[in-house]
């Protein structure tokens, strides 16, 4: 993402008295509209009175507020947060343990690009949404648990389908394998040539020149993929044939009417995707400050 | 003094579409004695960069053979190091990584190479930017953590490719100073190449002139001038004169 503009310095408008806004403490004129508009919500809530349409603020409120209360016989707000992000982060992990090594052989060897190539561009305009339904038949409800043979662990992966996996799969796979080949493409031959004129051998430059090189490109790639990833789930989540899941939440609170937990919902599912995306960013940020900062 | 380096009739053939040969290097000769500072001048396209490439290990000689000591040398990464005219640091470590990454290369211990890179630093007299970034560097202090660099891989020649040449000059001159300084407290064998004959002149003991098609040495001139050199002497400038009067005839 780019980085936030600077926003011009306030310091004289102290001083010329401005009146109105600019008085404000800066942190807080960014809070005027999104107060304006839980105010705007609030008084249209109230004034509906229809809270099977739109539910008050106060009641939204309260649902975040008691986030281990069991919801409609569903488990609570906290524990169908936690089933989507270990599908995500499960699934996630395999495009990564996938797509990295191959992205990076995919940019250092010609012969493989023009082969697998034809493969990634044919798959690459498919939303990956439209894979669940294919996942669906073929993997059915099978969990990860099954895998290893039991029916029940107690554990998580119980509601970890392999179905789940295999669609985050594919949604993270692009974004990481692209930029994954992209920055391998890029690393400069000066490097690598200076490594070889240090003596380095194939496999120190690879790890010491090569990955730290491209890392700034395939983290790119790892915060895209988890958006995406983000995303896919929650859809996954709300066709049938789920049985938890935040996705799977906000569909039943829909069918139950029970709109401020559907709200709630979505106020969780965007506070997640903000938390995955700046997660990923300040690690980025660590690791490719001399990438934004080279001449 | 005892011949280290030798070339025996290095050539080199690029293949260019469609179907045409490009002769970069024919038939060169060159002994280097240990210790002995080599110029290498001509004009652009004379090969100068391959022949460096080359005895680097970079590039494979079409035909000819490079001898240490009388022996082919199996591992030219080994021997020599090369020093590129592009600023060449890897950006994503700092100062002291850098110079330390020759020997991370050849497994010396951490704390070791760590201690070891910082003798380097000082030698080219940036102990005060051991932690900086690559990118927070000028041009003239980048290549000076470069030479630092090549010299903690401690080769029995280096090489260096107009490493000067992208720097304004009074930086080149300051540069240059602290290159012959290094080179009597280390006494490595040098081979420079420049397209620079009064950087030639200042730095070397020797001099070879390079022509184009095909790429190859046309003349060798020695510099029997005490250090630290006088640009502006009489001596100078006939050497200067002499060299240019051979590269525009050859030309």
């Amino acid at each position: 993402m780019k980085p936030e503009p600077t926003l011009p310095r306030e310091g004289n408008s102290r001083k010329t008295a401005a009146p109105g806004l600019k008085r404000l403490p800066i942190t807080l004129q960014g809070f005027i509209l999104p107060g304006l508009f839980l105010i705007v919500w609030e008084l249209g809530a109230v004034w509906l009175d229809n809270p099977a349409l739109v539910p008050r603020v106060t009641a939204v409120l309260a649902v975040l507020l008691h986030p281990f209360t069991d919801l409609v016989g569903t488990g609570s707000l906290i524990w169908n947060t936690v089933v989507s992000l270990v599908r995500v982060l499960t699934g996630f992990v395999v495009a990564v343990v996938v797509c990295v090594p191959l992205g990076i052989f995919m940019g250092t060897s010609k012969i493989l690009h023009r082969m697998v190539n034809p493969l990634v561009e044919m798959f690459r305009p498919l939303c990956p949404i439209a894979w669940i339904p294919f996942a669906m038949a073929v993997f059915k409800t099978t969990t990860v648990s099954q895998l290893f043979g039991v029916r029940y662990t107690d554990t998580i992966l119980d509601s970890v389908q392999i179905g789940m996996i295999f669609i985050i799969f594919w949604g993270g796979l692009f974004p990481i394998l692209l930029n994954t080949i992209h920055g391998v493409a890029g690393v400069r031959t000066l490097w690598t040539e200076t490594a070889r004129v240090l003596s380095a051998s194939k496999a120190q430059i690879f790890w010491k020149v090569i990955l730290p090189a491209a890392l700034p490109a395939i983290l790119t790639g790892l915060r895209i993929g988890v958006g995406i990833a983000w995303m896919v789930i929650i859809a996954a989540e709300m066709l049938p044939g789920a049985d938890s899941g935040i996705g799977y939440l906000i569909m039943y609170s829909y069918e139950l009417a029970e709109m401020q937990i559907l709200v709630a919902c979505m106020v969780v599912i965007g506070l997640m995707g903000l938390a995955l995306n700046r997660g990923l960013q300040i690690l980025s940020n660590r690791v490719s400050r001399w990438k934004a900062l080279e001449r | 003094m005892m011949e280290t380096l030798e070339l025996n009739g290095l050539s080199k053939i690029f293949n260019a579409p469609p179907d045409r040969e490009v002769v970069a290097l024919k038939n060169v000769d060159l002994q280097i004695a240990s210790g002995e500072f080599v110029a290498v001048i001509g004009p652009t396209g004379c090969g100068k960069t391959t022949l460096l490439r080359i005895i680097a290990g970079l590039e494979a000689p079409s035909c000819g053979a490079i001898l240490l000591d009388g022996k082919p040398v199996i591992d030219l990464h080994r021997i020599s190091t090369l020093v590129f005219q592009q600023y060449s640091l890897f950006p994503w470590l700092d100062v002291l990584g850098n110079v330390a990454f020759p020997m991370e290369m050849k497994g010396i211990h951490k704390k070791e190479r760590l201690k070891r890179a910082e003798e380097y630093i000082a030698l080219v007299g940036l102990t005060a930017f051991e932690k900086a970034k690559p990118y927070e560097l000028s041009g003239g202090m980048q290549q000076r953590v470069a030479i630092a660099r090549a010299l903690a891989h401690d080769p029995e020649v280096l090489l260096m490719d107009e490493p000067f040449g992208a720097l304004d000059e009074r930086t080149r001159h300051r540069l240059q100073k602290i290159l012959l300084q290094i080179w009597q407290e280390k006494r490595k064998t040098i081979l420079f190449v420049t397209h620079n004959i009064d950087e030639a002149i200042y730095l070397a003991d020797r001099i070879i002139i390079m022509a184009t098609e095909p790429g190859r040495i046309v003349a060798q001139k020695k510099v029997s001038l005490g250090r630290p050199r006088d640009r502006l002497t009489e001596k100078f400038t006939k050497i200067h004169l002499e060299i240019r009067n051979i590269i525009e005839q050859s030309a």
